[in-house]
């Protein structure tokens, strides 16, 4: 243990005394203040938060993702190539010793530097208010919408399984099946069509939603929800009558307890938009409806998109949620850092990066590169499900776990998705590219061939 | 354990990207180096030497044949836990300093602090680095690099130590200074592999040698037997009168021997010391290395360090013989029965040096070397022997000392 934590003090000085830290702390030190004044985002003082932490978070964990493969590849294979591997190696310290100190080293410049430039961000964040000059009313949207940490009840897709295949057989029996098409394509069609269905309102309907086990710890609760429409009106504005309250009363109308919110708003389409409404409404049963009434005033149909509709409630306090995010980024680091120790245990310095970037842009933007693939080798299936999809499913999801995905909307990063999110990162998929490195450098020949 | 290093038919075969052999860079090496001996492996550029080094100490994986390090694996932490090692070149961390550097390698080898402390400061000490101990290693010469990289070998006490061209980048003095050290740790009991092509290093110190061409040893034995001319005798005398000469050819003549006479040379490499020592003692500002050549304490003997000493300073000729002009030692030693008439030959070979300057030049010395604390290593040094710190024994030392010099010189 001694000579490995000897090889990570001596990475860390490297970092330091090379100045690749010292030119990203310098970046890092006057862009996030830079963009503490320059983000305003809709003038607002919540959208001035949103946009300043979600601007900082990005460009922190995008400059020390950076700096975490150049460092760990660098200090690796800067030893080989200046060959000062050859005085370290041949003392009583074992191939893999030497790697996990290199890799111990990066590994703890990350948590120093992650720690350092989130203070920063949180500090900003949290005196911003007092900068600008915020109205009240500026002020109580921030701390509700903002600074907080909320969990979200989304809205499962309905089951239209049965729906279809009754639609299927009637066509067939009418003959009107398209002639084109084949059977799995027809059926994927008309589930599109029925579930498009459930979410969509025409002039007039209701569309009602219901959510069961809600024990809200503030007072106030949020719709969170975006329009689509079809067609559009003249000035994207949709007016809705919304009611959330006990069930018994929304569904059936039947006299309820506690009171019902229904007031009409107007909103713009196609963005979020957040209603406020007091917790007192849901019943003691916590069986929760929310109901949208399309007014006639609209003249169109309104469609909420599948990840459409969500109720928050206050669940947790922004510095805790901010933690948690701040730890995601710390995962990614980890597993960029793993990364970094695998590439050099075989490549040269200029490879070893690229191989990295690729792996890290890849990795960014898994959920789009997986998709696609999946969609590219629908025809070669057995040779794509047995090889590619595995190394590609062997990446991290870093777009999965993205932190401003959680602070922007200030959505709960719960401690079971940080744990899940460490399981697989830096547990499962980390460890067994460290563990392909550290096999891979323990049988390989150190020196260089000279003769 | 009869061996510190034994190869069996060690090979290294170096092959192209298809795997077809292109180079046999070492070729059925068998190499035996006893306990406590100094090993020299010599060899043209190429020959395979530091290959063969590579793959005792693990770095290069052998193509076929086994290597053993003091009855070990070279890349087994317990065997590495006793070996030091020299690369060809000192590659060192760039932004370390010096006491840093010593520092990271000391604990590589799990020394605790104190111990790591105290070898540092002697090794520092020793290898004289000890004004620049805390600047970038970066900035060194070559020559403190190579000190620097001495000194990184030796911080664990090593029983084998593996040297890759250590002399290479350092001025005459640093070698001899070099040269000295490894006879001195000779004498603590270390065995020494030492690579060279210099062949005035491999000479002055080696016990036994090897000589590698094109991956394959060519000869071995021990110097002595290996260069000694069994057919000529040489005599050194001092500058007798011509008529003395002429007797001395009739006698030879009467033998029916050649006989060649002509005044000895100063060997380079004494003068050059000489002068630099005497400009370093007027403390002249160098930004370079200072050297004690202290040995550090903590490099374990076998025999109490007195025993050593005193051996070193009360037989006539051998002391300053093994650190100045080490091969001809050998021959002194050999020659042992003849000592008497052979300190009677040297006697006053040349006029005696000028001992109440070299005085005053002691203690410039030793306002330059301000460090020097425990001064009884000391006077093992080129330093004392050159200003006579000990006039008692340097006179005798001087005087033994060139006669050595310059009968290397003519043979």
């Amino acid at each position: 243990m001694g000579s490995i934590w000897a090889v990570a003090t001596n990475t860390i000085r490297q970092a330091v005394r090379m100045k690749v830290a010292l030119v990203f702390m310098v970046l890092l030190f006057v862009l996030l203040p830079a963009l503490g004044f320059s983000a305003t985002g809709d003038e607002t003082l919540k959208g001035r938060l949103q946009t300043f932490v979600s601007y900082g978070l990005s460009l922190m964990s995008f400059l020390l993702c950076l700096l975490t493969i150049i460092i760990s590849i660098y200090s690796i294979t800067s030893d080989i190539e200046h060959r000062q591997i050859y005085t370290v190696i041949t003392k009583p310290i074992r191939r893999f010793q030497f790697l996990l100190g290199k890799l111990l080293g990066v590994i703890v410049l990350d948590t120093i530097l992650v720690s350092i430039f989130a203070a920063v961000i949180y500090v900003v964040t949290i005196y911003m208010p007092r900068f600008v000059n915020a109205s009240e009313q500026e002020l109580t949207e921030a701390n509700n919408q903002f600074l907080t940490a909320r969990a979200a009840l989304t809205v499962p897709e309905v089951d239209v399984t049965k729906e279809v295949r009754e639609r299927y057989e009637q066509l067939k029996k009418l003959d009107q099946l398209p002639p084109d098409y084949t059977q799995d394509q027809i059926i994927a069609e008309l589930t599109k069509q029925a579930q498009l269905a459930h979410r969509a309102a025409g002039v007039g309907d209701v569309l009602v939603w219901e959510f069961d086990n809600i024990k809200p710890l503030a007072e106030g609760m949020f719709i969170r929800f975006k329009y689509d429409v079809s067609p559009n009106p003249p000035d994207s504005q949709v007016y809705g009558r919304w009611l959330a309250g006990d069930s018994q009363y929304i569904k059936y109308g039947e006299p309820v307890k506690t009171p019902i919110y229904d007031q009409v708003h107007k909103h713009v389409a196609r963005t979020f938009h957040e209603i406020e409404f007091p917790a007192a409404v849901v019943p003691e049963s916590g069986r929760l409806a929310i109901a949208f009434m399309n007014v006639p005033l609209n003249a169109t149909t309104v469609i909420f998109p599948p990840d459409g509709l969500e109720v928050l409630y206050k669940a947790d306090s922004f510095t805790a949620n901010f933690v948690r995010a701040v730890l995601l980024i710390l995962f990614r680091l980890i597993f960029l850092a793993c990364l970094g120790v695998l590439a050099s245990s075989f490549l040269s310095f200029p490879v070893a990066i690229l191989f990295c970037l690729v792996l890290f842009l890849t990795a960014s933007f898994s959920g789009f590169v997986v998709e696609s693939f999946d969609y590219l080798s629908a025809n070669i299936g057995a040779v794509y499900s047995y090889t590619l999809k595995w190394v590609i499913r062997l990446l991290p999801e870093f777009d999965k776990f993205n932190p401003t995905e959680f602070m922007v909307p200030a959505r709960l990063l719960s401690w079971s998705v940080l744990a899940r999110c460490a399981a697989v990162i830096v547990c499962l998929k980390a460890f067994l590219i460290l563990i392909l490195g550290l096999v891979i450098f323990s049988y390989r020949e150190i020196a260089k061939i000279t003769v | 354990m009869e061996y510190a290093v034994e190869t069996f038919s060690l090979t290294k075969i170096f092959s192209d990207w298809w795997g077809r052999a292109k180079v046999y860079a070492v070729d059925n090496l068998d190499l035996q180096v006893r306990q406590n001996e100094v090993f020299g492996l010599l060899g043209p550029n190429g020959s395979g030497k530091t290959t063969t080094l590579k793959m005792l100490l693990g770095l290069l994986h052998p193509t076929k044949g086994k290597a053993l390090l003091l009855g070990g694996d070279g890349a087994d932490p317990k065997i590495n836990s006793r070996i030091g090692f020299l690369p060809e070149e000192s590659y060192l961390y760039r932004y370390l300093t010096a006491r840093e550097t010593l520092d990271f390698y000391g604990r590589l080898f799990g020394l605790p602090a104190k111990v790591r402390q105290m070898r540092i400061e002697a090794l520092l000490d020793m290898v004289g680095l000890k004004a620049v101990a805390n600047r970038a290693v970066g900035t060194f010469s070559k020559g403190m690099a190579r000190r620097i990289g001495l000194a990184q070998a030796l911080i664990n006490d090593p029983d084998l130590l593996i040297l890759d061209e250590p002399t290479t980048g350092l001025d005459p003095i640093g070698t001899r200074q070099i040269k000295d050290l490894m006879l001195r740790l000779a004498e603590r009991g270390k065995t020494i592999l030492l690579c060279s092509h210099l062949l005035a290093d491999v000479e002055d110190v080696c016990d036994r040698i090897a000589i590698l061409y094109g991956g394959r040893i060519q000869t071995q034995g021990r110097v002595r037997e290996l260069l000694q001319q069994t057919n000529k005798r040489q005599i050194t005398t001092d500058a007798i009168s011509d008529s003395t000469v002429e007797k001395i050819k009739q006698l030879v003549a009467a033998e029916d021997a050649e006989c060649v006479v002509s005044s000895p040379m100063d060997k380079l490499e004494s003068f050059f010391i000489r002068i630099v020592m005497a400009a370093q003692q007027q403390a002249q500002p160098t930004s370079g290395a200072v050297s004690t050549t202290k040995i550090g304490d903590f490099l374990t003997r076998k025999e109490p360090m007195e025993s050593i000493l005193d051996k070193l300073v009360s037989a006539p000729v051998s002391p300053q013989a093994s650190q100045e002009a080490p091969a001809t030692e050998k021959v002194a030693a050999a020659r042992a029965p003849d000592e008497s008439l052979l300190t009677k030959l040297t006697r006053s070979a040349e006029p005696s040096p000028p001992e109440p300057v070299a005085r005053d030049e002691a203690a410039a010395a030793q306002a330059v070397e301000a460090q020097a604390s425990d001064q009884e290593h000391v006077r093992e040094s080129i330093l004392d022997r050159l200003t006579g710190r000990s006039p008692d024994r340097s006179h005798n030392k001087e005087k033994t000392d060139t006669s050595q010099a310059g009968e290397s010189g003519d043979g």
